[in-house]
């Protein structure tokens, strides 16, 4: 099975973030990067396919030339070979800018299964996958918690709220977007970095793959939400505590 | 018979058939030994050569084949009796060299030692009381060994011990007796030829038992890495650490050959005394066991038939074993190299060390939490953050910037700072030092997070910093080395202590507040963190700031041969332990001094020992870092005393 | 034809609540031209649920149905939607931030070159949509630009539909046209995770008990408190360690590690150990008499009180609050 896992890489989860100057985006100049998170799963998905039933995994990552310790990170962990999509301009895409990117690239390829991550740390639109995969013709299911391979195609696992979950049998080619947590992570090795020195990775400039269209969501400005995390200790007796901890847990939390 | 006036027995002629019979029997005899010797001298030299590895300081080297070789101090200090007896041993056969050769010489009729002479006389004097004390002492071995059978010498009867312990014994009775007789009788000559026999069966049974360790321990001892668990760095793109034969370097296979099997370092082993699979005599004899059966050269995984995965990472790296050894043996660097071709290899598959190193992939310490967590902690405690201006950084570490405890530990610490008036700062951004996970073996991760380290310190102009943390001190100071340059850095108690006479004395009552009856007076028992004490021979300097705040006491098993807490090896971040657990066994020891505090002075001693304590249920003894033991002794905030406060600048 | 449009979803034959939050939205964002929303239903046979969301003050009800559209599908859903859109060009579409939206919606969108702006959670004047980034720590201001219809879907709560309206709205149909052939993807039937064994991992709602419980008989508190809340019993160690609860349910760095919508920490003190174990918790709540606990330095919400009194007071109100 031909793979693509479509990696992104985003600011680490810890970064203390600051808006720049334009008031659009945040100042990128001291931050600590790393693979998004749900992509890390959909990365080891992958190379657990390949395996159960042979074949490569490729990394595709579109953004700057910092891109590019991720996708060794990708390689390190068992990917075969990698795309780099050079772009430097990746904020002032919208979802569809993105992937179309992504699915040109991918579509050279011919791929038979094409995995992203369910959304990303910073932007968290969640929509990349199924862009693609509308832009490449092919089906494709989301949030995905485990992919087996069947004679007709994939038979796969996805969440659904409040605890239930749904088995979805669709053909080859697809694209699927990974959940976290569904499967065990596996850590980057030495060999693994040592052998991934010796993969191919290949470098397309984003205008090579066409031109941005105008973006349709833009994202005007950035601030920082009034509400900052806090612990709030709930004052009273027991019962009015109570009650007014529901209060919470009703509309704050939402979990009644 | 007088005995002032007895000598030495030694016939005189022997007949040609006799030489011809001696001649034969030593070529025999040699011939076997160096048939046995070879293989394993070839085996040692064609393992591959150690990275690093030079003979300076030589210095050293020559103390400590004095000392420990030639003195048998280690061999006596850990195991006095026994140790005793086994120096007498040793003493012994090196007092009958010059005997054993003119012994030979007379068989040829060559003999140069005249037991009448002068020269002579003296020296088979002097040698007779060194066979005494042989044969007092081998004798006295044999019976801690088949009679007494102590565990650590292992279940198992070894009979080639048996005939060593007889034949040692023969040799020396033969001597002995041989004062009793005259040179012409037929007994001298029948005790000559027992002696020759005795010798010259001996000599190849050596190669073929733990007895090698008369041939090669002296080499092993001088041979030494050069440090207390000195781990060797990785070598080209293919080195990953002990995979298979072809890793195996000279030293270690030297050290492999070279185990007498005492057991000394099972029986301070944490994990072997708790029911662990891990027994690190059994580590070596492994290796010994693969080189005999698989060799240097071979692409056998060296997990396999003679180690097992399971027992290795249930090492904490305590380093008792490598500390008790008399031949010289270092456990962990062999310890460690197993686990490193484990990890970076990726065979090693454990949920609990896989989520250790994701953690450090993708954050900033072991324990996986926010770093904005411990900005809040800065934040509320209010710490001057460090600029390059101040004198220290106070390097927090995981446990400090994130357990509860070890913040408590932290903030003890900074108010004892201020009230010195030290000028100190605590960074913005710390990252782990690395040292669960260079203990695991993960060179890759440690060396990103050492090389990430160093640049951030040089960028922050860090000269000097102190910790609260013996890990973080022995990682910092050690093992970054690696990588660059680490700043300079002191364990809190070297700094306490080197401001011993500016800190609140709470025993006699000169600091009104704390009444002379009050816990000034209380039994303070002092654990030994294994990164303090043996691996940086700190030991004095906690006690004296635990003298300070009340009277110390010792546990059982203190200083070097301290009591591991169970955390160390990157095992506090690790599953569950098999056995009894090895906190709660050495809090148990800490609790029986009947002491009312215990104090520590490493955040993982102190988590660890928080768990065993609060397990028991009933109330137990204090638990407090030396800092809070400090802290606790200066005038609090509000205090209308007229304590004088030292001055404002550092120690000069 | 312009206008509003709020999709709605249906969930076992009811429309969901986080669809009537998405008309209380869809109706604001109306209002900034002085109109009203009209709401749409999809599905097989729809008139039940037309008929509720007539009740609910939207200007029109239009329904979607055709046999293929019985199940959910992203390629039947996206066709059906998509032929609706080109007859009926809306300036917006609204709908509630779900799985099912976020399955297919973004593909829709994509397929009249446009783009979803997902999980908003407020709309201001202009239109101004904001959503959250970086996990809640940006807030982002999105506009949206170009030509054709805008898609929008609402963050769950973000709009309170306590308001009951009623009216009683017109109700139309669309037919679309699909074919068997074009839906790809064959789903199975909804199931639970196995009753048997313990999953904290994908426990939405846990509820941790620590040492303060004291002893095994008091156990019954917690778990009353846990069944009220419909939420998977977990605890920290030394609870495992006395037996009084299976290993399974331990969290912490030798248990699970778990990251719930909400964790419900009684009689816990938050030592490290179990700390590294929820802190990925996206609420946390602790209950501790102990003002000073450390579990209070990581917690949403602390009630710093008696848990035998707040234990039974807090499972009371939330009965009261689920009738």
């Amino acid at each position: 099975m031909k793979i693509i896992v479509a990696i992104k890489q985003v600011p680490e989860r810890d970064a203390q973030v600051r808006i720049n100057s334009a008031g659009k985006w945040i100042e990128e100049a001291d931050l600590q990067f790393a693979m998004n998170e749900s992509d890390a799963y959909a990365l080891e998905e992958a190379l657990q396919l390949k395996e159960k039933h042979g074949g490569e995994v490729i990394v595709l990552t579109a953004g700057p030339e910092r891109v590019g310790t991720t996708i060794r990170e990708a390689l390190a962990k068992g990917a075969d070979r990698a795309i780099h999509i050079e772009a430097d301009d990746l904020t002032q895409r919208d979802a569809l800018g993105v992937a179309q990117l992504l699915a040109s690239a991918a579509k050279q390829e011919s791929p038979d299964l094409v995995l992203t991550g369910l959304q990303s740390d910073d932007l968290g639109y969640g929509q990349t996958g199924v862009i693609m995969a509308e832009l490449m013709g092919v089906p494709h299911a989301s949030l995905i918690l485990h992919v087996d391979k069947t004679d007709t195609g994939l038979t796969v696992k996805r969440e659904l709220e409040e605890g239930w979950f749904q088995n979805i049998e669709l053909p080859l080619p697809a694209v699927l977007m990974i959940q976290s947590g569904g499967t065990k992570l596996r850590y980057a090795t030495l060999m693994g970095i040592k052998k991934a020195k010796t993969k191919e990775f290949r470098k397309v400039s984003a205008s090579e793959l066409g031109a941005a269209g105008a973006s349709t969501a833009v994202l005007e400005k950035i601030t920082l939400p009034q509400k900052q995390k806090s612990t709030q200790i709930i004052p009273g007796s027991a019962k009015e505590a109570a009650a007014t901890l529901v209060e919470k847990l009703k509309f704050e939390v939402r979990v009644l | 018979m007088n005995i002032l006036s007895a000598t030495l027995a030694e016939p005189h002629s022997f007949s040609p058939w006799e030489k011809l019979l001696l001649v034969a029997s030593m070529v025999a005899s040699a011939a076997l030994f160096c048939r046995r010797l070879g293989p394993i001298l070839k085996r040692i030299l064609k393992s591959r050569k150690d990275p690093n590895f030079s003979l300076a300081p030589v210095g050293k080297r020559v103390w400590d084949f004095f000392w420990e070789v030639l003195c048998q101090a280690k061999v006596i200090r850990e195991r006095p009796l026994p140790g005793l007896a086994h120096a007498f041993v040793f003493w012994g056969f090196c007092a009958f060299a010059l005997v054993t050769v003119n012994h030979i010489a007379v068989g040829l009729g060559v003999g140069f030692l005249d037991p009448h002479g002068l020269v002579g006389g003296f020296y088979f004097y002097f040698a007779a009381a060194f066979a005494i004390a042989c044969a007092v002492g081998i004798f006295g071995l044999f019976v801690r060994r088949f009679v007494v059978r102590p565990r650590w010498l292992g279940g198992k009867v070894s009979y080639e011990s048996g005939v060593i312990a007889l034949l040692i014994f023969l040799l020396m009775v033969t001597y002995l007796a041989a004062f009793a007789v005259s040179d012409a009788s037929p007994s001298a000559r029948i005790l000559w030829w027992t002696h020759t026999l005795s010798l010259l069966i001996f000599l190849p049974i050596i190669p073929h038992t733990k007895h090698l360790h008369l041939v090669l321990s002296p080499a092993t001892i001088f041979l030494s890495r050069g440090g207390f668990s000195k781990i060797p760095p990785l070598v080209g793109d293919e080195d990953f650490g002990l995979v298979a034969g072809t890793d195996l370097t000279q030293l270690v296979s030297l050290q492999a050959y070279s185990c007498v099997e005492c057991g000394r370092c099972s029986e301070h082993c944490p994990a072997t005394n708790t029911g662990k699979e891990l027994n690190p005599k059994e580590i070596i004899l492994g290796l010994r066991s693969y080189l005999n059966e698989f060799g240097p050269t071979s692409q056998e995984s060296l997990i396999g038939k003679f180690n097992s995965m399971t027992a290795d990472f249930q090492c904490t790296t305590c380093g008792s074993c490598e500390y008790q050894c008399p031949v010289g043996i270092e456990h962990l660097p062999i310890l460690i190299g197993l686990r490193r071709g484990a990890v970076n290899t990726g065979k090693w598959e454990d949920d609990h060390g896989a989520k250790l190193f994701l953690a450090l992939e993708r954050g900033s310490n072991a324990l996986g939490m926010g770093a904005l967590e411990r900005d809040k902690f800065i934040q509320k405690q209010q710490f001057p953050i460090f600029d390059g201006t101040q004198e220290y950084c106070l390097w927090l570490g995981c446990m400090g910037g994130y357990d509860p405890k070890g913040r408590e530990i932290i903030a003890d610490f900074a108010r004892v700072m201020n009230y010195l008036g030290t000028s100190y700062g605590v960074l913005r951004k710390e990252k782990c030092t690395g040292d669960p996970v260079r203990r695991l073996g993960n060179d890759l991760l440690f060396q990103q997070l050492a090389e990430s380290n160093l640049e951030a310190l040089a960028q922050n102009k860090v000269k000097k910093i102190v910790s609260i943390c013996p890990h973080c001190v022995r990682t910092i100071q050690e093992d970054w080395k690696e990588f660059g340059t680490p700043p300079e850095i002191e364990h809190h108690s070297e700094f306490l202590a080197s401001f011993a006479d500016k800190l609140p004395n709470q025993t006699d009552g000169r600091v009104p507040q704390v009444p002379v009856s009050g816990p000034g007076n209380q039994k303070i028992v002092f654990h030994d963190p294994c990164y303090l004490g043996r691996y940086r021979n700190v030991y004095d300097e906690p006690r004296a700031v635990v003298s300070l705040a009340g009277e110390l006491v010792e546990a059982p098993r203190s200083h070097q041969r301290s009591f591991c807490c169970g955390a160390g090896g990157g095992l506090a971040f690790l599953g569950e332990e098999t056995g009894d657990r090895v906190s709660h066994t050495r809090a148990k020891e800490l609790v029986a001094t009947g002491a009312s505090i215990i104090g520590t002075a490493c955040p993982f001693c102190n988590t660890m020992f928080r768990d065993a304590l609060s397990a028991t249920g009933k109330a137990g003894p204090q638990l407090l870092d030396i800092a809070q033991l400090t802290a606790r002794g200066l005038p609090s905030a509000n205090a209308a005393i007229g304590v004088t406060t030292p001055g404002g600048s550092s120690r000069e | 034809m312009s206008g509003v449009y709020v999709v709605l979803e249906d969930r076992g034959g009811r429309i969901s609540r986080i669809s009537w939050e998405s008309v209380v939205a869809a109706t604001m964002l109306a209002a900034q031209s002085g109109a009203k929303a009209t709401a749409i239903v999809i599905g097989a046979q729809t008139e039940a649920l037309a008929t509720e969301a007539a009740t609910k003050g939207v200007a029109k009800v239009v329904c979607i149905e055709h046999p293929l559209l019985a199940q959910y599908t992203s390629d039947g859903f996206t066709t059906a939607l998509e032929q609706f859109i080109r007859a009926e060009s809306p300036d917006y579409l609204v709908f509630p931030h779900s799985y099912q939206v976020r399955d297919f919606v973004p593909a829709l969108a994509a397929r009249l070159g446009r783009v979803l702006i997902g999980d908003v959670t407020a709309i201001g004047e202009g239109p101004i949509f904001t959503r959250q980034l970086m996990q809640g720590r940006l807030s982002g201001s999105y506009k949206s630009a170009g030509v054709g219809p805008s898609f929008i879907s609402v963050q769950s709560g973000a709009f309170r539909a306590d308001g009951a309206e009623t009216g009683a709205a017109e109700i139309t149909t669309f037919a679309p046209t699909i074919d068997a052939a074009q839906i790809r993807t064959k789903p199975g039937e909804p199931f639970r995770g196995t009753a048997q064994t313990v999953d904290l991992g994908s426990a939405p709602l846990i509820v941790a008990v620590g040492r303060g419980i004291k002893e095994a008989d008091n156990l019954p508190l917690v778990q009353d408190l846990a069944a009220a809340l419909g939420a998977e019993l977990a605890a920290s160690r030394p609870i495992c360690d006395n037996g009084w609860l299976p290993i399974e349910r331990q969290v912490g760095s030798s248990g699970q590690t778990v990251a719930p919508k909400l964790y419900l920490a009684v009689g816990i003190s938050g030592a490290i150990q179990h700390l590294v174990g929820m802190k990925g918790s996206q609420c946390i709540v602790a209950i501790n008499k102990d003002a000073e606990a450390p579990i209070f330095e990581v917690a949403d919400y602390g009630i710093v009180g008696d848990l035998f009194e707040v234990v039974p007071a807090l499972t009371d109100a939330i009965k009261s609050a689920r009738q």
